[in-house]
């Protein structure tokens, strides 16, 4: 085991794939020479060079579809989305072309998609987003988002050797704050399934990513007022842990689904549907769900501060549902 | 034999044509591909050839008609014997949209104006539990009953017992493994309707394989081969074959699992534990038997992960190991059956009219008669017999099916 | 260069071929015994069949919707396109995708969208992975004159010259994207000079001559398996039908046809053939009697297969199911 920062879980994942099968290669913007703009890739260019890690020029589109070309002939590509904001630009490529391949025609397209998103670093509209919830309804596509550096790692490993387009959505925040145990032998997380990362009796929160942290400390202030609460980490969005999710909500009654993208059309509303569609019988309570405001992300730190879920706001649905 | 000719989908958002001059006229012959009328639509007007060789017997819709997409304007028929034409007009098969899942009213929950609303969970309780929530004291917000509120409801009274009598009773405090268990041996036992059927299963094909491989098997891959592994392949094939076995109750219908996990049941001194080997069909024997021993270490050491407990299908209880030769296990809820293997003994058996000395083993399928009848569940055990006595006499061809497409798939 | 005597009797089967069929496909959707759309190559046949001839066995190929021709000539028979046109279980994609939605991973040929231009960044992979492996293998895409109004078609010619890959982009510009003429599309008079910008080597070649078209590909080919990156080659044509069999194309000049009409590709590539002695009157003759036999078989083996189950459509989603 080594205590690993989350986004050196990430920079090793694609180290040792790397390392192991000479079809993963990497692509995007400033990855090679400069090593990321965030530091991820630092290293690799070194290491692999010029045609195994590409500097692509400013594409999003183009490249996205070039690794789609690549991962036809059975390699690897693992592209980079400079911040996730820009993931609009590949839009048409991955929801037309990637994520349709396999099912129109049996061309197996094993593409990830990383994208660091989410906020709370003063970047405003553009670089701060959080665009899983634009992805959530094309069948074909899988979207994972890692909350730890144990996941980080072995979510990404998993996603390179799955044979299905991954976007693979790891949050900037979380870069350099958390750090975790990480083991040093080669290891997978599954894709499809969730994590309880907290035991509890009195309410299920849903949730993942950066969020997760914010419940953990939510959990810890409701500790203190006799409230238990049981985080589940989703780990992978599409497809959900309908069983992981299930199984929490049976036991416990009341849910608080806790997400990072606006409030409306995210995926709390398909997580309270489901829940009240197939455990209808379970639930001692409304379905609540917090999302961030229904509105592109502030810069101004009050402004940003108040868009964002936080703690209270969990402390504060939770009260109120416990005592429902 | 008669050809209908249609008005033909000139573009996908059209819905009709008209009739603009007939080519042909009735009575007339008419040759395959042979222009038979011009039409008009909203895109484009063209000439419609003539889809067989024959007589134009009928014109059904005269010059200025217009018609729907689809709608039969002539009819043909073939003079040439032997040619036989069916009738193409376009069979579209609507599809038939199930009706959406009904809401489960029972009379209890009807309300009445100005009663108290019960929340899903409170009105489930008190059905099971047979409260009446009139009764019930609610402590939620505006008065709402809760779970708790019911909890506290429904504790039951404690009797004091003498104390000449209690002195001679010791109490066991209920461990929260202790309770589960409980709860889902009653839930299970209460819910499926329990019958188990027994077969005789002539293990001595095996014991010859196991024999002949398992030092090889021990030496090249670290893995200890037992009988487990064997029935486990059975099963799983069986299943696959009999996917009844590998369904749940429901109120909406039987859930057929489309995925084979197995659960191997474990006992740890006061506890059952039951890992589960997931996709058991898609492994081979070696793959069974390391993943069943990997499964059963990590059961012992504590290491089992939330994972690798959950999602079974299908259940396999070995307490043939403590020497039982019979047993009549419990469905693990919700699967259809669980299968139980006895000890593996010598006997004597007649084969060809005399005796010989064969190793043998009762193998027990409790099932769920909700689920499964009788024949479906001994057709279902006996094919994990055939399998278990025919090892290594019989191979198996996958059948490949012609799809027309090449390469990836 | 010069041209094997194999070579020119192939470019011809294949021409006669995609005529002979897109004409019986164009009478059966007029029967209504086609489902949903019909887009045919008429008059463009020499573009398709003139680049895939042109490529090795092992080359790939990212076409689009008006490629017949490219699809016969690597290999994806009439009897397997019938039948997905008339959306049958033994069609190409088992009833997933209609009409000339095809894609066949083992003869080279890459399923496509609807959205132009979107094969080109993806050809630019194929073309990537063939130069980081170190493969002497090629990669073709082809798009319209629409198509390269898109952003993907110059992310791609750029991406291509940039990374200097083993790409081929042809364009088959035939005057019209469905109803918006040239001069509605572009302000330059020759598309070639697109690739000049990328600096891209560009050919304009006459899109109705299959041996031009053929050999220019092959020039493209040369240079592309020796490292020295892609090649553009504008295919000048004319649409002969409309953007689609249910589009009447009114706003085409009838002249413009009517000239075009002279220079048909089947038509020409069979005076070439008779007056340089490379095949007979009788050689042509059985070369067409053979086609429409394997047409008519295609026919009826379309009629013959199932449907597939509604249930199918749940099956491949995910290549890795969950």
């Amino acid at each position: 085991m080594k205590e690993t920062t989350y986004l050196d879980a990430i920079h090793d994942a694609l180290d040792e794939e790397m390392a192991h099968n000479k079809d993963v290669f990497l692509m995007g913007e400033d990855i090679g020479y400069y090593g990321g703009a965030f530091r991820v890739t630092e290293g690799l260019y070194e290491k692999y060079g010029r045609w195994r890690v590409i500097d692509t020029p400013l594409s999003e589109s183009g490249f996205t579809g070039a690794a789609i070309g690549a991962a036809l002939m059975g390699m690897r590509p693992v592209i980079e989305m400079q911040f996730a904001d820009f993931i609009s630009c590949a839009f048409d490529q991955i929801v037309t072309v990637a994520a349709k391949n396999n099912y129109r025609w049996g061309g197996k397209t094993p593409i990830v998609v990383r994208a660091p998103f989410g906020g709370n670093i003063h970047g405003g509209s553009y670089h701060s987003q959080c665009p899983e919830g634009w992805f959530l309804n094309v069948p074909g596509l899988k979207i994972v988002a890692p909350s730890n550096p144990y996941d980080a790692k072995g979510l990404l490993k998993a996603s390179i050797r799955d044979d299905d387009p991954v976007l693979y959505f790891e949050h900037k925040f979380l870069y350099r704050r958390i750090k975790g145990d990480v083991p040093e032998e080669d290891y997978t997380v599954p894709i499809g399934k969730s994590m309880v990362v907290r035991e509890g009796t009195d309410i299920t929160v849903i949730t993942y990513s950066a969020m997760v942290h914010v419940a953990i400390e939510a959990a810890g202030i409701l500790e203190g007022e006799g409230i238990s609460a049981e985080i589940v980490d989703l780990r992978t969005l599409l497809p959900l842990d309908k069983e992981g999710i299930y199984s929490s909500v049976k036991k416990t009654s009341k849910v608080i689904i806790l997400y990072e993208t606006p409030r409306t059309g995210g995926i709390g509303g398909e997580i309270a549907a489901l829940i009240s569609e197939d455990i209808f019988d379970y639930l001692d309570a409304p379905v609540v769900r917090i999302g961030a405001k229904d509105t592109p992300v502030p810069y101004s730190p009050p402004m940003e501060e108040f868009y964002l879920p936080k703690a209270e706001d969990v402390v504060t649905a939770a009260r109120r549902l416990v005592a429902y | 034999m008669s050809t209908k000719v249609i008005m033909p989908q000139m573009g996908e958002s059209v819905a009709e044509g008209t009739i603009l001059k007939w080519l042909v006229k009735e009575g007339e012959k008419v040759s395959k591909d042979q222009s038979l009328v011009e039409i008009s639509t909203d895109k484009i007007d063209t000439e419609i050839p003539s889809p067989v060789s024959g007589i134009l017997k009928k014109i059904l819709h005269t010059v200025d008609e217009t018609v729907p997409v689809g709608s039969v304007i002539a009819e043909i028929s073939e003079e040439e014997a032997g040619e036989i034409t069916e009738e193409r007009a376009g069979e579209v098969k609507t599809p038939v949209t199930e009706p959406p899942l009904k809401a489960q009213v029972s009379e209890k929950t009807v309300q009445e104006e100005g009663e108290q609303r019960y929340s899903p969970l409170v009105r489930k309780l008190a059905r099971e539990y047979g409260i009446d929530l009139k009764k019930v004291k609610g402590t939620g917000i505006g008065g709402r009953i809760t779970k708790q509120d019911l909890s506290a409801y429904a504790v039951p009274e404690v009797k004091r017992v003498p104390e000449e009598e209690s002195a001679r009773e010791e109490i066991i405090p209920l461990t929260p493994v202790r309770r589960i268990i409980a709860e889902r041996m009653v839930q299970s036992i209460r819910t499926a309707a329990h019958v188990t059927t027994t077969f005789e299963v002539d293990m001595t094909a095996i014991a010859k394989y196991r024999e002949a491989d398992k030092d090889a098997v021990q030496k090249g891959q670290g893995v200890h081969l037992t009988y487990l592994p064997f029935i486990i392949m059975a099963t799983a094939k069986a299943l696959r074959d009999n996917p009844l076995l590998n369904s749940s109750w429901s109120d909406n219908g039987i859930v057929i699992k489309k995925y084979i996990n197995i659960g191997i049941a474990v006992s740890l001194g006061d506890a059952l534990i039951v890992p589960v080997i997931k996709n058991a069909d898609s492994m081979n024997l070696i793959e069974l038997a390391r993943e069943s021993q990997s499964l059963a270490q990590k059961a012992r050491d504590k290491k089992l992960r939330p994972e690798d407990v959950q999602n079974s299908t299908f259940t396999i209880t070995n307490y043939g190991i403590s020497g039982s030769l019979f047993g009549t296990p419990v469905i693990m809820p919700p699967h259809a059956g669980i299968l139980g293997i006895g000890a593996i003994n010598k006997r004597p058996v007649i084969i060809n009219d005399a005796i010989a000395i064969r190793l043998m083993a009762y193998l027990s399928l409790s099932f769920d008669h909700r689920i499964t009848d009788g024949a479906q569940a001994d057709k279902f055990l006996s094919g994990i017999k055939d399998i278990l006595e025919g090892w290594g006499t019989k191979s198996e061809k996958v059948p490949v099916t012609e799809t027309g497409f090449g390469g990836v798939w | 260069m010069d041209i094997e005597k194999e070579d020119l009797l192939r470019l011809y089967y294949f021409l006669k071929l995609t005529r002979r069929f897109e004409d019986r496909i164009t009478a059966l959707y007029r029967q209504g015994r086609i489902l949903g759309g019909v887009w045919t190559s008429n008059g463009m046949e020499a573009i398709s069949v003139g680049y895939a001839c042109a490529l090795d066995k092992d080359d790939v190929i990212a076409p689009y919707f008006r490629d017949m021709g490219a699809y016969l000539a690597r290999g994806i028979t009439v009897k397997r396109i019938m039948a997905q046109y008339m959306g049958k279980k033994t069609g190409v994609t088992g009833g997933k995708e209609g009409n000339v939605h095809v894609g066949d991973i083992s003869l080279g040929v890459l399923g496509y969208p609807s959205h132009l231009a979107d094969n080109y960044p993806v050809a630019v992979g194929v073309a990537l992975s063939f130069k980081i492996r170190g493969e002497t293998r090629v990669a073709a895409a082809c798009t319209g004159d629409g198509g390269t109004s898109r952003g993907d078609f110059h992310e791609a010619m750029n991406m291509a010259s940039v990374w200097k890959v083993p790409v081929v982009f042809v364009c088959n510009n035939n005057q019209y994207a469905y109803s918006t003429p040239l001069n509605l599309q572009m302000a330059i008079e020759n598309i070639a000079e697109r690739a000049l910008a990328y600096s891209i080597p560009a050919e304009t070649v006459d899109g109705n001559d299959v041996i031009e078209v053929f050999l220019a590909v092959k020039r493209a080919c040369e240079r592309a398996r020796a490292g020295n990156g892609p090649s553009f080659i504008e295919c000048k044509t004319m649409r002969m039908h409309g953007h689609s069999e249910h589009d009447a194309a009114k706003y085409v000049p009838r002249e413009l046809l009517e000239d075009w009409k002279k220079k048909d590709p089947v038509i020409k590539m069979e005076n070439y053939l008779l007056s340089n002695n490379v095949a007979s009157q009788k050689d042509l003759s059985e070369i067409d009697a053979g086609i429409m036999k394997e047409i008519s078989e295609a026919e009826e083996f379309a009629e013959k297969s199932p449907l597939p189950e509604g249930e199918d459509a749940l099956q491949g989603v995910y290549a890795t199911p969950v």
